[in-house]
């Protein structure tokens, strides 16, 4: 270690894969409670399969994110010590408690989803195998107040989603980070490429969850515009900073694992899928999560990296 | 008045002798391989007859904008009655968060306390007793200079009223307490 002729110079990267991986999975935790939430609500026939999966896997990617976070921490067993020393001029503050209320709210959706689903089981003996899913879900639909906990968890589920692009974009000394919208100061980029990006993998991981299925073509769809918009994002971002953070080993990582594996492919496959398998989301899904990691990564790692 | 505590540096007078960086080692009891302070060599840069090699003292630059502060999710990292930028270990949670903010790379995390650390102008040891800091008081070449830069008299006062001094990273708008006299070296 040599700190007067610069060979031993700091390590820059401060947040490391640990980081990265919890804000990927707060994205996919928001983006599938999303997914169930909004499915229970708003479709009168919802796919129980795509209820269940969504709802089930949102409690435990943000509890393994947030257990993530808690090891990456300098004394990880201080960390209810966020809880009591507030900060309302922190982003990281404000987040403790959305993520908080996301995770009970996410728990207690999904213990709601569960219990419903053992009343399936009890359906099915009486009314017989085909009324059985959607029974199922409509029973659960109108008691227990779950249509509630769905409504308030989807906010904060929105909430958890984008706090993950506001807690980067908040770094005002970081150039990348806290790249605003082109032509719009004041506005960070960020949170609005984490939250899509949110959308679609929360999404994708859903599908993969939901496994064989009816018709899943509605959610197909909605995923094809969100990686279209992604896309017009991603772009925007390339042309809004310096290409310093799209060279070295993070080139690789950005159009290699951001645009081919999370964006270019999954949307052809998409459309290849739309049209002729309509059951078919193996393919194009694990590319949509693996794409969400990458861009987790890349922009964790560029920010550090490149000042 | 309120109090404004100020460091000046005349990188022209330091030569690189890192006695500041072992003093601080020494009084703050400084972790193995970890720096509250570091005195770098910048350069050689230019071509000959005219290369150039100087060193430049690093450390928290005590921002009276302090963008580590405004970051901390717990208020661990705080403005003192002094105006100083200090960190209060109990309430730190090690969560890297001014690590990521600060743009002068002044902070670590302690590998003893495993919580953020940074130079503190030695205010328990020293400042509170009317002492200045250690690297001040050790330099070699009299080459830092330390006081209340809201007391006209003040040495620090007295040299930024007659002398071009600037601060590091200036726009980010952090308005740190610690200036630099680059004359001599630039």
């Amino acid at each position: 270690m040599d700190i007067t002729w610069g060979a031993g110079a700091a390590n820059p990267v401060i947040w490391g894969w640990l980081i990265a991986v919890y804000l990927f999975l707060a994205g996919i935790a928001g983006g599938a409670f999303l997914t169930a939430s909004l499915t229970d609500l708003f479709k009168k026939n919802g796919q129980a399969r795509v209820i269940r999966s969504g709802a089930f896997l949102a409690p435990v990617a943000i509890i393994v994110g947030l257990g993530l976070l808690v090891f990456d921490l300098g004394r990880p067993l201080s960390f209810w010590k966020l809880i009591f020393n507030v900060n309302f001029g922190s982003v990281m503050s404000i987040g403790v408690f959305i993520i908080s209320i996301f995770t009970v709210l996410s728990l207690l959706y999904a213990y709601l989803v569960w219990t419903s689903v053992k009343v399936g089981s009890k359906v099915q003996v009486r009314v017989g195998r085909a009324a059985n899913e959607t029974a199922a879900t409509k029973a659960a639909g109108t008691v227990g107040g779950r249509g509630i906990v769905a409504f308030l968890g989807a906010l904060f589920a929105l909430g958890t989603a984008t706090y993950t692009g506001f807690l980067l974009s908040a770094v005002s000394t970081n150039v990348f980070w806290s790249t605003h919208l082109p032509g719009i100061a004041g506005v960070p980029f960020l949170p609005f490429l984490f939250l899509v990006s949110a959308l679609s993998t929360g999404l994708a991981a859903t599908l993969l969850g939901a496994g064989t299925c009816d018709d899943l073509t509605v959610y197909k769809k909605i995923d094809i515009v969100l990686i279209v918009i992604e896309i017009l994002l991603v772009a925007v971002l390339y042309a809004s900073v310096r290409a310093v953070f799209f060279s070295g080993n993070l080139a690789a990582l950005f159009w290699l694992g951001v645009v081919m594996i999370g964006l270019i492919l999954p949307l052809l496959l998409s459309l290849y899928g739309v049209s002729r398998h309509k059951n078919l989301v193996l393919p194009s899904c694990s590319l949509v999560v693996i794409g969400g990691l990458a861009l987790r990564c890349f922009v964790v790692y560029a920010g550090q990296l490149f000042k | 008045m309120a109090k404004h505590y100020a460091m000046v540096i005349q990188l022209k007078k330091c030569l690189g002798c890192q006695a500041c960086t072992v003093a601080c080692k020494f009084e703050n009891k400084v972790p193995d391989g970890q720096y509250r302070t570091k005195s770098p060599a910048i350069g050689p840069s230019g071509t000959y007859p005219n290369v150039k090699v100087f060193f430049e003292k690093q450390a928290c630059q005590m921002c009276q904008d302090a963008p580590c502060v405004k970051v901390c999710p717990t208020t661990a990292s705080h403005y003192n009655k002094d105006g100083l930028v200090l960190i209060d270990s109990h309430k730190c949670v090690g969560c890297k968060y001014c690590m990521t903010a600060c743009p002068y790379d002044a902070r670590f995390i302690n590998k003893n306390t495993g919580t953020a650390d940074k130079c503190t102008f030695c205010y328990d040891t020293r400042l509170t007793k009317g002492e200045k800091p250690a690297c001040v008081t050790t330099c070699v070449g009299g080459a830092l200079l330390f006081g209340d830069a809201n007391d006209p008299q003040s040495e620090v006062a007295r040299y930024m009223a007659t002398h071009r001094t600037e601060v590091r990273k200036a726009q980010f708008g952090t308005r740190p307490s610690v200036h630099y006299d680059y004359e001599g070296v630039k």
